[in-house]
């Protein structure tokens, strides 16, 4: 029997047989194309009907075809390629060392080709903050968004609208979208007046959408919001955690400069959502337009992953590295949430530590990618593997390749900001400042000169007042959160 | 940089990195080429000296005021005053390097400019340049400068920092009679 399988090649495809087709299947398809092909018949193909007898060689064999459909899959060539997912890595051959050693593996995550991305019903509401400080041109510009939004919702999207300051009300229930009369009717109603308390908005929000939340919607919350909020902090934290539990997301918008970006980002991560930043209110209605078409139009949906380390190794960091970049945190045994995959890829860097007591070539971890891909509401699952082969003299191999080099040189600027605002927050100023100044200088080598310089101020204000500027620092890390993205060139 | 055994030290602010990392925890700097902040030296150079100033008649004619700075490449003018020592070069927060002529933008990291790479400043009514004993060197009308020795320039003199051409303009507040 011949031995060698090749798992470039489709030998399901080869047979003309589905890849879950049984041994009986597979024999009447040799059987007929073996006659058709046989040198002896009339119209005889020497290379076809060989490639045919290896494609029959290796799926008659059970043992022989599982470890073809696992080499295939290990490839990214499996049955169905439910989700295109690549992986590059720093380094393939990494020298045994008697310390650990870092490999970067970085992570593409796009829709197959084939599929193009399909429109969910939304199940939206919007939670308003009509406080005080929202009076003049910031409640106007939520007011023309909201409607503009409003006008672009389908006939089987719904919605509701939630105003709150002090107390919270419910201005329409969640309603469906031909109703666009009474949505408008309530924008336009909108005073200002009074403070700014999320959590009960966020509670009246929740509920609206739980009552008519399923899986076939993209359910949202999105939050605008001008202000900080005091003291309800960790309730809604904790309630984020609830409703992305019931598959619904929070979006938050914040306004101005005065709210706390910390806060509304802990709160969109954990509602598996986003957080913005709006300089000026006009910028609103774009931004408000383009995430509500992005909750809508996806290729999949609630996409998790998760990295099994094989011994020895260990995944010290994962961040999100594109459409925009965001810390993972992967907790070890937990998955970690990437949200919605629309028509832009996905891009996850994994920062892996190897300790390589022996050589040889070995999986270091395997990637399990979870998420219901274009309408199912069923989901689907698909593993990568990453194999290190380990030597024992120094390799000789080239640079990693210049794109993982480019993200991770914005990664790095984007942790060096991050890492200072953590400094900063358990009273350390001078390394607060050591790291903002650091971040400063790379963004000037790569070109950032505007973001370098409003960088190196907010180190300036640290390092005097022990204490940043809202506006800085909302500026430095909604301005590096960008930089792997086509808006950062407004910061050259 | 070694990497045989044991950790990384970064080359630009000493912190201990696993070996396989590409940037520094601590600073950021590229690990594999000891930093893309490093001025790479080019390979050739210009060894035609310029002739460094001796004190010799200094016919102070106007008093200087100011000086302005003309990067050829981009045509970026910036106006500096006499009042301080200028420093030339390319902003490093990290490093406590504070250039009042910052190059970064105008492609210094690629020209060869080094983090501190020239000074300039008035003595006695005239303007004198002096290099730091940059990297790739600093040039006066195409004359390489020994560095730390101080060259007097002109009027519509050309400076090149690295390969970087900057063309001078002086403005003078004129003690001619009104």
């Amino acid at each position: 029997m011949n031995k060698t399988l090749d798992p470039t090649t489709d030998y399901y495809a080869v047979l003309g047989v589905s890849d879950n087709a049984d041994q009986v299947e597979i024999k009447h398809a040799y059987r007929a194309l073996a006659r058709k092909l046989h040198p002896d018949s009339g119209n005889g193909d020497v290379a076809a009907f060989r490639m045919m007898q290896e494609a029959y060689e290796v799926l008659r064999s059970p043992a022989l075809r599982k470890a073809y459909d696992r080499q295939r899959e290990a490839r990214g060539l499996g049955p169905q390629i439910p989700l295109q997912c690549d992986i590059t890595l720093s380094r393939q051959v990494v020298q045994v060392l008697s310390v650990p050693q870092v490999v970067y593996v970085l992570v593409d995550i796009k829709p197959p080709q084939d599929l193009s991305p399909v429109r969910l019903p939304l199940n939206l509401a919007l939670v308003i903050d009509r406080s005080t400080s929202m009076q003049g041109t910031r409640i106007s510009n939520v007011k023309l968004a909201a409607m503009n939004l409003v006008d672009s919702l389908l006939p089987e999207d719904r919605m509701a609208i939630i105003a709150f300051s002090d107390r919270a009300e419910t201005l329409v229930g969640s309603t469906g979208a031909q109703d666009k009369t009474s949505l408008r009717s309530a924008i336009s109603q909108l005073v200002p007046g009074g403070g700014t308390e999320i959590l009960q908005g966020l509670r009246m929000g929740l509920q609206e959408i739980r009552r008519h939340a399923n899986r076939n919607y993209s359910n949202h919350l999105v939050l605008l919001t001008d202000g900080r909020t005091y003291g309800d902090e960790e309730d809604a934290l904790a309630e984020a955690q609830l409703a992305s539990a019931d598959g619904i997301g929070i979006s938050a918008l914040g306004i101005g400069d005065d709210w706390n970006d910390l806060f509304l980002d802990s709160l969109a991560r954990r509602g598996n959502g986003l957080c913005e930043y709006i300089q000026s209110p006009a910028q609103l209605h774009t931004l408000l337009q383009n995430h509500i078409r992005d909750l809508s139009s996806t290729a999949a949906r609630n996409l998790s992953f998760d990295v099994n380390c094989a011994e020895g190794a260990e995944l010290r960091a994962a961040f999100r590295a594109m459409p925009y970049m965001s810390d993972l945190k992967p907790q070890p045994g937990q998955a970690i949430f990437l949200g919605n995959l629309g028509s832009e890829a996905i891009v996850v860097m994994l920062e892996l530590v190897l300790r390589s007591p022996r050589s040889g070539e070995r999986r270091v971890a395997r990637l399990n990618i979870a998420g219901q891909v274009g309408g199912a509401s069923e989901p689907m699952s698909l593993h990568r593997d990453v194999f290190i082969q380990f030597v024992e003299s120094p390799p000789t191999q080239g640079p990693p390749t210049a794109r993982l080099v480019n993200l991770l040189a914005r990664l790095s600027i984007f942790r060096l900001q991050e890492r200072a605002w953590e400094a900063l927050e358990s009273g350390d100023v001078r390394q607060a400042t050591s790291l903002l100044e650091s971040a400063a200088t790379r963004l000037f080598e790569i070109g950032y000169r505007q973001l370098g310089q409003a960088t190196l101020k907010e180190a300036d204000r640290v390092a005097r007042s022990g204490e940043p500027t809202m506006s800085g620092r909302k500026t430095v890390r909604f301005g590096t959160r960008g930089l792997t993205s086509r808006s950062s060139e407004q910061w050259r | 940089m070694s990497e045989k055994h044991g950790e990384m030290k970064c080359p630009s602010c000493g912190s201990e990195n696993l070996p396989g990392t590409l940037f520094c925890v601590q600073c950021g700097t590229y690990l594999p080429s000891g930093g893309p902040l490093r001025t790479e030296p080019f390979s050739e150079q210009s060894q035609m000296r310029a002739r460094p100033w001796t004190r010799d008649s200094g016919n102070d004619d106007d008093r200087v005021v100011g000086i302005e700075l003309e990067v050829l490449e981009t045509h970026r003018r910036v106006l500096l005053s006499a009042e301080s020592d200028i420093l030339i070069g390319r902003l490093d927060a990290a490093h406590g390097i504070f250039p009042e002529m910052d190059l970064t933008a105008d492609g210094g990291l690629e020209h060869g400019v080094s983090r501190r790479q020239a000074r300039i400043y008035v003595r006695e009514g005239g303007w004198f340049v002096e290099d730091l004993d940059s990297t790739n060197g600093t040039f006066l009308n195409d004359e390489r400068l020994t560095p730390y020795l101080p060259y007097r320039f002109h009027d519509s003199d050309i400076i090149t920092l690295g390969t970087l051409r900057v063309q001078i303009m002086i403005h003078r507040e004129s003690k001619a009679v009104i």
